[in-house]
């Protein structure tokens, strides 16, 4: 295998989703700046992986790819960020059980949701955990459909099913709550 | 559990709906449970709000400019030399067409099909940067061929593959040279295939030919006067039935 042949693979294959591949790391990171060193190892990664790409969906290939450098980043450099999100359904459930809804306490309408600006929903996304968050970011954001989603998260579809729809519901509330 | 929430399984169907994940039964299902209960029909309303604002605000925006050039560098790879930069492509086009003007360069004069080659494949990369690689968007054929009516004297012949699994996507109109020839766009699977038709009047009928440039397989094939191209990372036994079934096909539009 000739290295041409590898540029021509990236170009094709990685170089088209590069807006994709900034947005989703500036999701994760939370910050421009960090979101450049991750896009970079991303790359390099990719590079280094793209003979052994089999074909197939190229733009979840590299959001994977994104991602898992992401998190790699994230323990390194930020590990408070990167919450098990296994711990937070039951802290949910347990919430649910002792009668502390979350459903109930800011159902904005969806009128006020629609007027929300770029700054509320940013502020509001930044809010959520990271495994509902690259879930809502991938859907919402970058339009990929559940089973993309679930091969970039590494994840069954029913759980993507239950963390958007958490993720959704968590934004509204925030967004509900902002204008108290 | 809690009373004053949906129970959860309907409320995930409510968001599976929404994106459009649901099969018609289950679809169905969900729309006659939303009509008899204002608490999903309110659920259905905020989400697709929520969805409608963020797609508006939020959108995924383009990187910092210098990010590709940070990329490459990291990569060890300059702009120039870099294989794909449709620049760079552009440029040896350029060249060859400098080279095959002069007959000192014998050893090196590129064809004229060297020559269409580079340029289809480099018409198809730059259309893989591109945010769309089509400037007409339909998979309907009779909406394709007007487009192209009005903007090059000979509109393509356009056949519709999708229950072989090539999606027409649309099409564009790429340059060879001064000479602008219509490319037509279909996709499979998440392979983009261009099919540009060159008219070639004076050309005999030539079967299929199999190629590569870059990185990229090419299938050239002529009848009736036009020198037919297609271009794609698809694999080469693939792209080859692509171009079968589109010489093959009955002309009926």
């Amino acid at each position: 295998m000739s290295s041409n042949d590898d540029k021509a693979r990236f170009a094709s294959v990685v170089t088209p989703h590069l807006a994709d591949a900034f947005a989703l790391a500036r999701w994760l990171t939370g910050d421009r700046a960090d979101a450049e060193d991750v896009v970079q190892e991303a790359c390099l990664r990719a590079f280094r992986a793209i003979g052994g790409f089999a074909g197939g969906n190229t733009r979840a290939w590299v959001l994977t790819i994104v991602r898992h450098t992401a998190y790699s980043w994230l323990g390194k450099n930020r590990r408070s960020a990167v919450v098990v999100v296994d711990d937070l359904e039951a802290v949910e459930r347990a919430q649910a059980e002792r009668g502390e809804n979350l459903g109930a306490p800011a159902t904005p309408e969806s009128e006020l949701i629609a007027k929300a600006d770029a700054a509320r929903l940013e502020a509001a996304i930044a809010t959520l955990p990271v495994q509902f968050r690259e879930t809502l970011v991938l859907r919402d954001i970058h339009g990929l459909d559940y089973r993309e989603i679930a091969q970039v998260t590494d994840v069954p579809v029913g759980t993507v099913m239950s963390r958007l729809a958490r993720a959704r519901r968590r934004l509204i509330e925030t967004i509900g709550m902002d204008d108290r | 559990m809690t009373t004053n929430t949906p129970p959860e399984e309907p409320v995930l169907l409510v968001h599976a709906y929404l994106d459009g994940e649901l099969d018609p039964a289950n679809a169905l299902a969900i729309e006659r449970r939303i009509a008899a209960d204002p608490a999903l029909a309110a659920e259905l309303a905020r989400a697709g709000a929520l969805r409608g604002v963020l797609r508006k605000r939020l959108p995924v925006q383009a990187p910092p400019p210098h990010l590709r050039a940070r990329i490459d560098a990291a990569l060890g790879l300059t702009r120039t030399d870099t294989a794909p930069s449709w620049r760079a492509l552009a440029a040896s086009v350029a060249l060859a067409a400098v080279l095959a003007s002069g007959s000192t360069f014998l050893a090196l004069r590129p064809t004229p099909d060297d020559r269409a080659a580079a340029a289809i494949v480099a018409g198809h990369m730059r259309a893989l940067m591109a945010s769309q690689p089509t400037d007409v968007v339909s998979s309907d054929r009779h909406a394709v061929k007007p487009w192209f009516n009005g903007r090059i004297p000979q509109a393509p012949r356009i056949i519709d593959l999708a229950q072989d699994g090539f999606v027409l996507v649309g099409g564009r109109i790429d340059m060879i040279g001064s000479t602008p020839v219509p490319t037509l766009v279909y996709r499979i699977r998440q392979h983009l295939i261009s099919l540009v038709a060159v008219p070639a009047a004076n050309r005999a009928d030539a079967a299929i030919a199999r190629g590569s440039l870059n990185g990229y397989n090419l299938i050239d094939w002529s009848e009736n006067g036009v020198t037919y191209w297609a271009v794609s990372d698809l694999g080469a036994s693939e792209l080859e039935k692509f171009a079968t079934l589109f010489r093959t096909a009955r002309p009926d539009g």
